[in-house]
């Protein structure tokens, strides 16, 4: 019993070395003259991340727009219509549905995003470049997921658009029947 | 016919806070504005709408550049559907998607700490 407690404890301790690697490879990756050039270029830094923080706030309102009117004032108010005339529109009500999680998704990627350039805006760069230099990579890394998102969308509205086109060969085929 | 036992002067307390109604009324309305402001902020903070408001210090200079008057039209909803009404639909689908897609959002890499970080700026003149 008493071996099995210290192979446990091993285990443990084991699994807790190999945690802690990434995390101090993750935040040691800065070298000297990197530390120094952030330590010097402080205000210029967090100063182009102010702008860029007003910038994609401004892209993510107007893209915002455009992407949400794609979905009710265009998508969902077609499908209405087909469902008032008795078609069966739900494969376009499908898509419908995914554009709007994935819109979902990417709201919820930029607010995520937003919150993690703020929290590297709030971070002295001057006292701590290794952590400020951190919250710039997930900054970075949380923007890549958004153009994903970004992509996603224009690739379901193609879709959609496919499937109006489907509809409509069909629509076609039945009335000449 | 009450005796003077009976007689009892009200306690101190209950007559400050009677002298004081007004007193009290405003104690406990700013208490009451506290608390629903700091609700309103939590609300305002939690739900994205703070990452959203471009009223906000350090957003002045964007804020003019929202787009407002490009209204989509919408499509109606009611009347029948014939080949036309999709052709119809087609094309102001198309208008709107190529307004949607017209920009490649939040590409490019602005956050390369080789770019962002680690430029010697004092090189650049």
């Amino acid at each position: 019993m008493k071996q099995f407690s210290r192979l446990c404890i091993l285990i443990a301790a084991a699994i807790v070395m190999v945690a802690a690697v990434p995390v101090h490879a993750q935040s040691s990756t800065l070298n000297d003259d990197q530390r120094d050039r952030i330590t010097a270029n402080c205000l210029t830094i967090k100063n182009t991340l102010s702008q860029l923080r007003a910038s994609d706030a401004l892209l993510r309102v107007n893209r915002g727009q455009v992407y949400e009117a794609m979905k009710t004032r265009i998508m969902d108010r077609f499908n209405a219509r087909l469902s008032n005339n008795g078609l069966d529109s739900r494969g376009l009500s499908s898509l419908a549905k995914t554009y709007d999680d994935r819109l979902t998704i990417f709201r919820t990627h930029y607010d995520e995003y937003a919150r993690q350039l703020d929290s590297a805006i709030r971070i002295d760069c001057a006292r701590d470049p290794d952590g400020f230099h951190l919250a710039i990579a997930n900054a970075r890394s949380k923007r890549t997921v958004i153009h994903e998102d970004v992509k996603r969308l224009h690739v379901l509205i193609d879709d959609y658009r496919s499937s109006v086109i489907d509809f409509k060969t069909n629509f076609q085929r039945v009335s000449q029947d | 016919m009450p005796n003077d036992e009976d007689i009892i002067p009200a306690t101190k307390p209950e007559s400050f806070w009677r002298d004081h109604r007004f007193l009290l009324l405003i104690i406990v309305t700013v208490i009451i504005s506290i608390g629903l402001v700091s609700v309103s902020l939590f609300i305002y903070n939690v739900s994205g709408s703070a990452q959203l408001d471009l009223s906000r210090p350090g957003f002045q200079s964007v804020s003019s550049k929202v787009e407002r008057n490009k209204q989509t039209q919408e499509f109606s909803t009611t009347g029948t559907v014939t080949t036309e009404t999709i052709d119809d639909f087609v094309k102001q689908y198309d208008e709107q998607a190529s307004r949607a897609k017209a920009v490649d959002a939040f590409n490019g890499d602005p956050l390369n700490p080789d770019a962002l970080e680690f430029t010697d700026i004092s090189a650049n003149p």
